[in-house]
């Protein structure tokens, strides 16, 4: 924590430069939030009492939208849909957009989450802002950064979640930032969306389970309805590969270091 | 240093996926009390098909099934692709179903004991595909639904990773039954070594959430010398009991109930996957005449007491396994996944009431009807 203060300081006067040259770039980035380290207990099998510590890290505040992938795409052309090479994606990466560098914002919306990317393209996008996707226990501890009020308020919020993974409507997704759901630090929409990306999302450990009708049973670890929907995400996000695009699925990514002006911006990030 | 670290995940992330695409399995056919054991391993690939999701002759729309027309045993080559639609349930009730080959339940399969059956399957819940114009090369069930789509269907997307669990295939679960990811297909092959009625369904966790979402259906596996009877019977029906778990969404859609399929509390219990549609369209027969029903509850989690009201059922054969032979039984009770193939003579001209005779499963809707016309021979 100590070595990332002091990286901080040192970045402080190049992020004031930053912040005073480069107005428009400042403007459009992504607000990163930064998420305290802590633990929290996963639904894979952990020693028992022990929960799973993460370091604080910085997590985009929003799932990337169409309108920054178009950003990416201008200035990456080895990935757009007409050049990414197939070994990088399945035949549905950016799918419905109208062409390369075209989305088609009156069908699929500035500020919509972008989908139907590939693991590797989520990677690519992140590596180039500086980040990189953010691990399965970084996510899954920022998303269970929630409060609750009772357990009633908890069993409610998590059937509908359970019932929201059965329905993602993917052909009118809402703008990011719009779903209402929040950690505690101002993460925003990482349910209710769509589901996201993460670095390992299939963890070695996949291997070992075995996914049958018991797995969801096996993962109630934490004994509530909460881990019942994490479970549900969990394992479908490990069904996945890497080169698999899909309607639902987009992301988010995570830095080791805060955005150049988002200090300027919230002021109490740290 | 960071996208450094991101390119060694990015190789380490190739090596792994090049790795586990390489695995292959040791197995070899061989033979034990007569029965085919020991199939290739599954092969998972991505390919452009974009024509009919259920392709196959001997694959029908419920309640009929495909007469066998075949001496001896035969090779088959059968797709059924996973595909999202919306479906009418009851009168005014509509929801985002995902199925095998676009109904709930999905097609029937009709094979013989000891047929080979090369099965393809594209998850293809991330396009729009619609089940209800005629198809070209599509199997008889293409047909049936454009001709009669008595779930209203039209086409939708909810991108899911998928499975197929066949029970009538004796494999192991974690190559052939293997998940696989909206785009990709998946083909193995498995032999009907035992005669009955089976349940396939999808075997991907929540399998509870991806069965009631409607993500099952039948085989029917007739035994390869038959039911000793002495008779042909004059009609065969097939019938799929099973439950939904529906509360009504934020618009028109009704949406999964979690909480009512984790306390066993459906919305609605149905024969042939929908409330009113055995009543809406009888199952048809004369006086005197024998029908065969091949039944299966298909659950997820009830039971059924089925029952034809006026009837008695004059032979049963418990998993439509032609040695579990029962006499004059008047309820057959079926568990989750359990199935019975039921002969009836029907007695006289009118109505039989098919009917779960656990009757909240009832008043939920299932039951149906049997029309039966006059005498004629």
């Amino acid at each position: 924590m100590r070595s990332q203060t002091n990286r901080v300081i040192l970045a402080l006067p190049l992020l004031v430069v930053m912040t005073i040259f480069m107005p428009e770039v400042a403007s459009s980035q992504t607000a990163r939030v930064l998420v305290p380290e802590g633990s929290f207990h996963s639904v894979l099998p952990e020693i028992p009492g022990e929960p799973v510590p993460v370091d604080s890290f910085y997590m985009d505040e929003t799932a990337v939208t169409n309108e920054e992938f178009v950003k990416f795409l201008k200035e990456n052309p080895e990935w757009r849909r007409s050049e990414i090479p197939p070994i990088f994606t399945n035949d549905g990466y950016l799918r419905e957009w109208r062409s390369d560098l075209d989305p088609g914002y009156e069908k699929l919306g500035e500020n919509r989450p972008v989908t139907r990317v590939s693991w590797y393209a989520a990677n690519a996008y992140c590596s180039d802002q500086g980040g990189r996707l953010p691990t399965l226990n970084q996510w899954e501890y920022s998303a269970q950064l929630m409060e609750f009020e009772s357990k009633t308020e908890m069993r409610t919020f998590s059937s509908e979640l359970i019932n929201w993974y059965s329905g993602i409507d993917v052909n009118n997704l809402a703008e990011v930032g719009s779903t209402q759901i929040e950690n505690t630090e101002g993460v925003k929409d990482q349910f209710g969306l769509v589901m996201e990306w993460v670095e390992d999302f299939k963890p070695i450990i996949a291997d070992e389970l075995s996914l049958d009708c018991g797995t969801v049973g096996r993962m109630n670890t934490l004994g509530s309805v909460y881990s019942y929907a994490a479970s549900i995400r969990y394992i479908t996000r490990m069904s996945f590969n890497a080169k698999i695009t899909t309607g639902m699925v987009g992301f988010r990514c995570a830095y080791d270091e805060p955005a150049p002006t988002s200090q300027y911006e919230n002021g109490n990030t740290l | 240093m960071k996208s450094a670290i991101s390119k060694i995940t990015l190789l380490v992330g190739m090596i792994f996926f090049g790795m586990s695409s390489l695995l292959t399995a040791q197995t070899q056919e061989y033979t034990l009390d007569g029965m085919t054991f020991g199939m290739p391993e599954a092969e998972v690939y991505t390919e452009d098909y974009d024509g009919p999701p259920v392709v196959g002759e001997y694959v029908t729309q419920l309640p009929n099934l495909a007469p066998l027309d075949y001496e001896g045993n035969k090779h088959h080559e059968v797709r059924i692709d996973i595909i999202v639609q919306e479906i009418e349930v009851a009168e005014g009730v509509r929801y985002q179903a995902w199925t095998f080959g676009g109904t709930v339940p999905g097609p029937v399969l009709h094979v013989k004991e000891g047929d080979k059956i090369t099965f393809v399957m594209k998850n293809r819940s991330d396009e729009e595909v619609t089940i209800t114009d005629p198809a070209k090369g599509g199997s008889p069930f293409m047909n049936q639904v454009a001709n009669n789509p008595y779930q209203k269907n039209s086409a939708a997307i909810m991108p899911m990773p998928h499975s197929m669990d066949f029970h009538a295939g004796t494999v192991a679960k974690d190559d052939k039954w293997r998940t696989i990811g909206p785009g990709e297909t998946i083909k193995f092959d498995w032999v009907a070594n035992y005669a009955g009625t089976y349940i396939y369904h999808c075997g991907t966790p929540s399998v509870l959430m991806h069965t009631a979402m409607g993500q099952h259906g039948v085989v029917v596996v007739s035994p390869k010398d038959g039911y000793d009877t002495g008779y042909e019977v004059d009609r065969e029906y097939v019938i799929v009991q099973s439950e939904y778990y529906l509360t009504p969404g934020a618009g028109d859609l009704y949406t999964y109930d979690f909480e009512a399929a984790s306390s066993n509390n459906p919305s609605h219990v149905v024969f042939n996957g929908h409330q009113t549609i055995l009543h809406d369209q009888p199952l048809k027969a004369n006086a005197g005449e024998r029908v065969r029903f091949h039944v299966s509850n298909n659950g997820p989690s009830g039971t059924s007491s089925f029952h034809v009201i006026g009837g008695i059922f004059d032979r049963v054969w418990l998993e439509g396994h032609p040695s579990n032979e029962m006499r004059g039984m008047q309820t057959v009770l079926l568990g989750a996944s359990g199935s019975a193939t039921m002969d009836m003579i029907v007695p006289e001209e009118g109505k039989y009431i098919l009917i779960d005779h656990e009757f909240v499963d009832a008043e939920k809707g299932a039951t149906g009807t049997l029309k039966a016309g006059p005498r004629k021979k």
